[in-house]
């Protein structure tokens, strides 16, 4: 494992972050004061912070920091989320955003664009506006602590070579985890401790002593090419209750004398400890007994080595327990927090992230298995053998399983897709000048990954066109009698095997007569022409189509509509729309759940097989024998049931059987019949697409093959459905396309 | 036997990067997603170290180490906590449940190996 390998967590932590800061930012418009949602950003922003700077990102690390300062005063209620600060947050994200793509783009953030940069300098001034009055103490300490070389007054340095430490730990250093001895282990990794004399004076009488409490103090000759700070470093975990005092080589006799005064409890024990280690000797020990030396050691602060409490008294017991009462109100509190915090965070830490080829590569796998597993069960059945039939049909089962277990791994919640539109939303009406609130609901319905991720882009227009051509401006709103304020909605349910997706809004709606003035205008209908008012407004995602007066930058540019529904076709989805004029427009968006394995119904005409999509079959019936050789119409209990044949449909010259079927099948409100000679019963169908040559089929949506091996169409229902009612092309398909479907079925067979 | 350290940080890069860090240097690693979940991994196991974050969902790192220095078998394990310049207040809480190390968030990996191995070497 090397740290490249890591990176790629970090970029996708740092998006999700970035999305998570930015869902809490839209949710703190709302309730500017939640300490939950402040929490979850400045968190975001730390997160962010402490792992790039991990990674050496440092232009990240001081841009972040920024931020997090700022955050940090939200929190501690000096500054309040208005919406100008919500705003400037919300491109600190954005920026942040791009920062990180950068990296994914496998960038250098030294090689940041001109306009990257001036962002950067622009964010930082905006954001420095709420520190301004922040107290800017935080940096002086640190000065002080590093300031070690001052006095170093050149009246007699010591003779010895080594380093000289004076530790007295503090009595809490056992409880918090610390082992004196492992800051010595350290110690020998960049030096040699040459002699230690251990400090036993403080040690109190048996019944008075507490084991778990610390009394030990060592003085230390330390052989090391090191520097202070390194060596002071090795302490700083225990320095701010414990006294260390360290004296480097050739140190003047002062500082020996300050130590001497230091430790004056210790008397002449203190002295001895010196000169055993070597630090001191005898004739300096006499030198330092002039009254001129001593007299001078007085003044000089043994504060130079940094710590502040270094001239603090051994610590005393008390300090370690404060206040247990208040500590248990904070940990009350902290639970009750804690609790309110797993219900909006639920339950994280037992997802695990998985590279989405890896998901694509098993239900590819699967897909494989379960033909081969149709394979073997129709091998069995033709052997005859009881116990082999048995154990196919419950592997089958288990197939079947698995699959449905495969095919749930890639199924995602479209709740984060709708929440991306709060911004889209929040962004668009106050460019649009129009007050408009989103409505989410459905969040919770879940499809597959790959729909989710091709779905943004449409849904990303829809809404936009709601926004600027639906609500109209609060003037006429309020002149139509409805609130000012505009809504749009996002709605996703689950429907016969598959989703739908609504994007609605309670605007103008569309005008008929105008659409169809329009579309005669741009040679999409003839005038005249019977249309239902929704096959008129259905033109609108006919290629080259707008209806908004002006082009407005968001949209209206008249290439939208028909790039809309081209994509949901893609997605083997349809999209059709509902409008009352003054009341509002429905843009309602069917997709099937997965892209790759369905539940299907097999039948046969002829020769060939067919597939059905299982969840659009509503039931199968037998063709009433006579009198319905020139009828496009069955009675079925009383309903009128239009239906196609499909020997007809396919141009299939073989005799039909005696005796037909029909299967009823039921997309988007239509029902219709399929007249076809067999059915073979419900059959696992992984889904091959055609190739381009056949992209252009309507009646098709794809292949599957047989557990014989052989080729099974796969109907395109909704083609067909649209087909009955547009009493079209009810003669069968253009010539040119039979062919091709004949081709297609001869070469599998 | 080597020892081991407990890293809890609720950011998946942070744990790896310690984690690849402290392991190269020799030590074995277990990780926690936040306060929760490591209590849940310490489960009475033998723990020579833990570094834990302070800012964490679910179970923040104060409550965590309170929690933890409630069990015997954790008394005298050392903690480092991990902390922003910007977290004077929770300093000082997390000192008065006794955490004394504090390592500063953002640090690079090397500065955590010697923090850690100021307190226990591999």
């Amino acid at each position: 494992m090397n740290l490249d390998s890591i990176i790629g967590t970090f970029l996708a932590e740092s998006r999700e972050l970035l999305q998570q800061m930015e869902d809490a930012l839209l949710q703190i418009e709302q309730s500017p004061d939640d300490p939950e949602l402040i929490n979850a950003i400045f968190r975001a922003a730390h997160t962010i912070k402490g792992s790039s700077g991990l990674f050496g990102y440092d232009a990240i690390v001081a841009f972040t920091h920024v931020a997090e300062s700022v955050l940090d005063r939200v929190r501690a209620g000096e500054v309040r989320f208005d919406s100008e600060l919500i705003a400037l947050m919300l491109q600190v994200g954005d920026h942040l955003g791009g920062l990180i793509d950068w990296l994914a783009d496998g960038h250098d953030l030294a090689d940041v664009s001109v306009e990257t940069r001036a962002t950067d300098a622009e964010l930082i001034t905006c954001l420095k506006r709420y520190l301004e009055e922040a107290p800017t103490a935080a940096t002086a300490p640190q000065a002080a602590e590093s300031d070690h070389t001052e006095a170093r007054t050149a009246s007699g340095e010591t003779a010895s070579h080594h380093w000289h430490l004076s530790l007295r730990f503090g009595a809490d250093t056992l409880r918090s985890g610390m082992d004196p001895t492992s800051f010595l282990r350290y110690m020998a990794t960049f030096g040699t401790v040459a002699h230690v004399e251990p400090v036993l004076e403080h040690l109190p009488a048996l019944d008075k002593l507490d084991p778990e409490a610390c009394y030990i103090g060592l003085e230390l000759a330390f052989v090391s090419d090191a520097d202070q700070a390194t060596i002071d470093g090795t302490f700083e975990f225990v320095r701010d209750e414990s006294s260390i005092e360290i004296i480097p080589p050739h140190s003047p006799l002062t500082a020996f004398a300050s130590l001497l005064q230091l430790r004056q409890d210790e008397g002449d024990e203190q002295l001895q400890r010196l000169l055993r280690c070597g630090s001191l000797t005898e004739a300096e020990w006499l030198q330092l007994q002039t009254p001129a030396v001593v007299a001078e050691s007085d003044t000089t602060s043994m504060s130079t080595f940094g710590s502040d409490d270094a001239k603090s008294d051994f610590p005393t017991l008390a300090a370690g327990n404060t206040s247990p009462a208040s500590v248990a109100t904070t940990d009350n509190a902290k639970a009750a927090k804690a609790g309110k915090e797993a219900q909006r965070g639920g339950g994280d830490s037992n997802l695990i992230r998985v590279d989405a080829a890896k998901l694509d590569q098993l239900i590819n796998l699967v897909g494989e298995l379960i033909i081969a597993g149709a394979n073997t069960r129709m091998l069995a059945q033709r052997s005859g053998m009881l116990e082999m039939n048995e154990s196919a049909e419950t592997l089958s089962r288990l197939v079947e399983e698995v699959r449905d277990s495969a095919l749930t791994l890639r199924m995602v919640q479209i709740g984060a897709t709708f929440n991306r539109f709060q911004r889209v939303v929040r962004d668009v009406s106050k460019e649009l000048g129009k007050d408009i609130v989103l409505q989410v609901s459905g969040g919770e319905t879940e499809l597959d990954k790959t729909v989710v991720e091709k779905i943004g882009d449409p849904l990303t227009h829809l809404v936009r066109n709601a926004m600027d051509h639906g609500i109209e401006p609060a003037e006429q709103r309020l002149a139509n009698g409805k609130s000012a304020q505009g809504v749009v909605r996002l709605n996703a349910y689950h429907e016969a095997g598959g989703i739908v997706i609504e994007v609605s809004d309670d605007g103008g709606g569309l005008n008929p007569q105008k659409i169809m003035a329009k579309a005669v205008q741009r040679g999409l209908a003839s005038e005249g022409q019977p249309l239902s008012d929704k096959e008129i407004f259905n033109l609108i995602f006919e290629p080259g189509f707008s209806t908004a007066d002006q082009i407005s930058n968001l949209s209206g540019r008249g290439v939208g509509m028909d790039v809309v529904k081209r994509n949901i076709t893609a997605l083997r989805g349809t999209v059709e729309l509902d409008s009352k004029l003054g009341q509002g427009t429905c843009v309602r968006i069917r997709l099937p759940l997965t892209l790759a394995i369905i539940d299907g119904f097999l039948i046969s005409v002829g020769q060939a097989s067919y597939v059905v999509p299982l969840d659009m079959v509503e039931e199968c019936i037998e063709l009433p024998g006579k009198g319905l050789e020139n009828q496009e119409f069955l009675d079925l209990r009383g309903d009128v049931l239009p239906f196609i044949r499909l020997r007809q449909l396919f141009a299939d010259d073989s005799t039909p059987p005696r005796r037909e079927n029909v299967v009823v099948v039921r997309y988007a409100g239509i029902r219709a019949g399929l007249v076809v000679d067999q059915l073979l019963g419900e059959f696992q169908t992984v889904i091959k697409p055609l190739g381009k040559v056949f992209a252009q089929v309507p009646a098709l949506s794809g292949f599957t093959i047989l557990g014989s091996g052989a080729v099974a169409l796969i109907l395109d229902i909704p083609g067909l459905l649209a087909q009955v009612t547009h009493n079209d092309n009810r003669a069968g398909l253009a010539s040119s396309q039979l062919n091709q479907v004949n081709h297609l079925r001869s070469n599998a067979q | 036997m080597a020892k081991t350290i407990l890293i809890v940080d609720d950011s998946a890069s942070i744990r790896q990067v310690v984690g690849m860090t402290l392991k190269n240097a020799g030590y074995d690693v277990i990780e926690g997603v936040d306060g929760k979940d490591a209590l849940r991994k310490l489960d009475g196991r033998k723990v020579h170290l833990i570094i834990s974050d302070v800012n964490m969902p679910v179970m923040d790192g104060i409550t965590f180490l309170k929690n933890v220095k409630q069990l015997p078998a954790y008394k005298f394990t050392p903690v480092i906590m991990l902390t922003t310049e910007a977290g004077d207040a929770k300093k000082a809480e997390g000192q008065a449940a006794g955490a004394k190390a504090w390592v500063v968030k953002p640090f690079q990996p090397a500065q955590m190996l010697t923090a850690v191995s100021k307190l226990i070497l591999p």
